[in-house]
């Protein structure tokens, strides 16, 4: 039972990490359609920039601000300069999920280049442990999960009650109706991509932290679980994603302390499996 | 410097056999399998258990099933096997109704999370030290040491790369093959002409599987050992990139592709000091490197190096027999003769007035919204019926329900006394009911001619089985579908285009050739979105009157069009919809004295 309430805890942390990087992975996809796959590899560079600021004695809570900052910039990037003329070029989906593979060579294996092959440590504290019973947290992973809810309330209040989030729903809905009404279409999609790169940079570092130790190629495995976690909610929907991560993160970390760690991550691949045979559209998304 | 270089004629053979399989999977059949190394690695380790002794015989060192030193070839062959075998359970993903995209996530995923499983569960396949030790064919006869073993290795997988090559080609340039470039191009479209894209799609998994087994068993004999480490999911990427560049469609560019990129890129290179940088700096490199020409490829050259071939077919039947035992149709073939022997189907056709097609409270919500709303509705034989309404007023969505593309929320559809309303498009399609598009529907990259080939039914070719056994068995007939096609682009006036892609006629020429595909189908009930659209005035008189001429053989047809005066021309009855729901019915010259229609739509 101890262990039961232990992993519930752990899975709650992993649900937090998760949670910030599915959030930005279906905002991409809900107004630009794509499944950027290079979403992980954008994690891990902004990671190991964090790394760097950590390195030179900068607390990692404020390099989580260099992570969020390198998200935007690549994020932007990818769309701006990769994703967004292969649409306009009218590329079918299956082209932009291949180049969205290369792109992840380039930034996964770009950033192993020039940070090098061994796996890396952020210099942190964990700070004292709260115990609740058998239910541990450490304050650095309270912050972790109090960081998360901080920013999904703020994703909530931006959808639902500024005409920035009304003009992103809009879009994401039809982007072509929205640009007959006089929405700057353009410029929403852009700012949607700052918002996600900036999560995604955000989840790179708190990964990072979560990970303990970390490389290049250490968001690989991670992909498959935001993966599933927007597929549990139906891609595309904020909040579906932020249920999917709760759902995966605690899943991965109860099926892991009850039987056996080495395939915790399984059940996110057969969530995702069972999803995009029986209801790709999500269990919040519309009906096919 | 031997040794290096038989290690490369190996790898070459393996990754151009490798490539090939992808190649037939992706660039013929548009299915994009990025689970692909597995297939690979599912040989490799067949073959490796089937020619490893059982695992307590080396002291236990390994643990692994099976081991059970058969003698070559039986290895190689299980490899194929295997991959072959693999690719079955994953004809659920590939299935009809998934986006290509959402498809393609779930390979990606399954090939990471079986490399994790096989990496941390020892027992199956000794886990993540993999397999070493592993016997080279024939290694009681030869020692697997010698200079003259090695070059025969390097032989033997270049002569079987060369026979995958040329067996490939076999069924690839065969009706079957065409059909499955059609459903790469627009699934929708192949099932809406009668193909059964999941078996289509399974079987191109299948073959591709077992190609990918089959280089992953030459490869393993050479190396001797195989860990999951060789085939993680970033390799699938590599043989994508090879096949892109190389060419897409084109198995000549595939196995250039895999010179190229694997074999020049990542397997040469591995060979040569890498003295400059901190360790790990190159390895990293090259695969940003093979990131890089990915994405420059697909924007500067998507269609790679060797672009595919354009197949010209026009011309071909002239110097053929009349075959017995040719498609049903093609009998009633003759140049110039009247439309009606355009195609007149040998199903016993309805008498004129019978109702053929009937929607029974037909209706389908798009969230909430109710686009079709409980439609009643027949269509008899011998007619043209119009369908009219403004825009939304659910005339596609009744279509598309009649012909299976889109599944309804409620009521049912008839065809000639039997429920089909569960009924797949494809199986519709095989019973005479055809469709067009509104939009677009072409395949792009088959010529016209090919374009009307596809939807020809019944054809000999038009099977694995039959493209294997060759153009003797389905030459002749090809060459009476050939000609049957020419007609019909003759008498359409399109002669000219047969051997240019569809993808490069103006929007009116499409749409002929969208109706003419249709017609090769032989189709009993004939569902035409929008047909005339784009279409020069002149012509679409011309086909209208054809359209008549199939009607008074006894073909059903159903029309939507915005053009009224065609509308007041050819159809009868006409069906005004609005709002989801059948406003009226009748003659054009009673609607017009419709007060409701009136005000619903012809105002405006």
């Amino acid at each position: 039972m101890s262990v039961f309430v232990s992993s519930i805890a752990f899975g709650l942390v992993a649900a937090s990490v998760l949670a910030i990087a599915s959030v930005g992975f279906t905002l991409q996809f809900a107004v630009t359609n794509v499944l950027n796959l290079a979403f992980a590899a954008v994690m891990t560079a902004s990671a190991f920039v964090a790394y760097w600021f950590n390195e030179r004695g900068v607390s990692i809570w404020i390099a989580t601000l260099a992570a969020a900052a390198t998200g935007v910039v690549l994020s932007v990037f990818l769309n701006r300069a990769v994703y967004g003329p292969f649409r306009r070029r009218r590329t079918t989906p299956i082209g932009i999920v291949i180049v969205a593979l290369g792109m992840t060579l380039i930034i996964e294996f770009g950033t192993q280049a020039i940070a090098g092959p061994t796996n890396v440590s952020y210099r942190m504290s964990q700070g004292r442990t709260l115990a609740l019973g058998s239910f541990r947290l450490t304050l650095a992973e309270l912050a972790i999960i109090l960081l998360s809810v901080v920013l999904m309330l703020a994703v909530h209040v931006l959808i639902r009650f500024t005409r920035l989030g009304k003009a992103m729903r809009a879009t994401a809905s039809n982007e072509n109706l929205a640009r007959n009404s006089g929405i700057r279409t353009e410029r929403i999609v852009t700012i949607t991509w700052v918002i996600s790169g900036a999560l995604c940079g955000i989840a790179g570092a708190v990964f990072g932290m979560d990970a303990g130790t970390f490389g290049a190629t250490s968001t690989d495995l991670f992909l498959v679980l935001i993966l599933a976690a927007v597929f549990l909610g139906g891609p595309g929907e904020p909040y579906g994603a932020m249920l999917g991560a709760l759902v995966i993160g605690l899943g991965t970390e109860i099926s892991a302390a009850v039987f056996v760690s080495d395939y915790k991550d399984v059940i996110a691949f057969v969530v995702l499996l069972a999803m995009l045979a029986v209801r790709p559209t999500g269990l919040l998304g519309a009906r096919t | 410097m031997s040794y290096y270089l038989t290690t490369l004629l190996v790898y070459g053979g393996v990754d151009v056999i490798a490539c090939l399989g992808l190649s037939q999977q992706f660039g013929i059949a548009g299915v994009t399998n990025f689970a692909f190394i597995i297939f690979q690695a599912a040989g490799a380790y067949a073959a490796a258990v089937l020619s490893l002794p059982p695992d307590s015989a080396n002291g236990a060192f390994q643990t692994y099933v099976g081991g059970w030193q058969l003698p070559f070839p039986l290895p190689w062959l299980g490899a194929a096997v295997a991959g072959g075998l693999l690719a079955l359970p994953f004809s659920i993903l590939v299935g009809r109704r998934l986006r290509g995209d959402f498809a393609a996530v779930g390979l990606l995923v399954t090939a990471v999370m079986v490399n994790l499983l096989v990496t941390n569960y020892r027992p199956f396949l000794n886990g993540d030290a993999g397999l070493a030790l592993v016997p080279a064919p024939l290694s009681n006869h030869f020692d697997p040491l010698s200079t003259r073993y090695q070059w025969g290795y390097g032989a033997v997988a270049v002569l079987l790369a060369l026979l995958v090559y040329l067996f490939l080609r076999r069924v690839t340039e065969s009706p079957w093959g065409r059909t499955l470039r059609a459903m790469r191009e627009d699934d929708v479209v192949a099932d809406s002409l009668g193909k059964n894209l999941r078996s289509l799609r399974t079987s191109a998994l299948v073959l591709g599987g077992a190609i990918a087994g089959l280089s992953g068993g030459v490869l393993v004999g050479f190396i001797s050992l195989w860990d999951p480490a060789a085939w993680s999911f970033a390799e699938s990427i590599v043989l994508f990139a090879a096949v892109i560049i190389g060419g897409l469609g084109n198995h000549t560019g595939a196995a250039l592709g895999a010179i190229v990129v694997p074999l020049g890129f990542l397997e040469a290179t591995r060979y040569i000091p890498t003295n400059f940088g901190r360790p790990g700096l190159v390895p990293a490199l090259q695969w940003v490197a093979v990131g890089v020409l990915i994405v420059l490829f697909l924007w500067f050259r998507p269609q790679g190096i060797l672009p595919e071939r354009r197949r010209r077919l026009a011309g071909l039947a002239e110097a053929a027999t009349p075959a017995p035992a040719a498609v049903p149709a093609v009998a009633l073939t003759g140049r110039g003769g009247s439309a009606a022997a355009v195609a007149t189907g040998p199903r016993p056709s309805a008498r004129s007035g019978e109702v053929v097609l009937e929607a029974r409270g037909l209706g389908r919500s798009f969230d909430g919204v109710r686009a079709v709303d409980g439609v009643d509705v027949a269509f008899a034989a011998g007619q043209l019926t119009g369908l009219i309404g403004p825009n939304g007023a659910g005339k596609s969505t009744l279509l598309a329900m009649l012909a299976g593309t889109l599944p309804p929320t409620e009521g049912s559809i008839v065809y000639r006394g039997r429920d089909i309303t569960r009924l797949p498009a494809y199986r519709r399609a095989r019973l005479g009911i055809v469709r067009t598009f509104q939009l677009a529907s072409e395949f792009r990259r088959l010529t016209v001619l090919e374009n009307l080939l596809t939807a020809i039914p019944g054809q000999r070719g038009d099977s694995f089985t039959g493209a294997l056994l060759g153009r003797r068995y389905w030459g002749a007939q090809e060459k009476a579908a050939i000609a049957r096609a020419e007609a019909t682009l003759d008498r359409f006036g399109l002669a000219e285009l047969a051997d240019l892609y569809a993808g490069e006629l103006s929007g009116g020429q499409r749409r002929l050739v969208e109706i003419m595909r249709a017609l090769m189908t032989d189709p009993d009930v004939l569902l035409l979105d929008e047909p005339m659209a784009g279409v020069h005035p002149l012509l679409a008189h011309q086909i209208g009157t054809l359209l008549l001429q199939l009607c008074a053989d006894g073909m059903t047809i159903v029309m939507v069009e915005h053009e009224l005066g065609i509308m007041d021309e050819f159809a009868d009855p006409v069906v005004v919809m609005a709002e989801g729901r059948v406003l009226a019915e009748g003659t054009m010259a009673s609607l017009r004295s419709h007060a409701e229609v009136v005000e619903a739509y012809l105002v405006g």
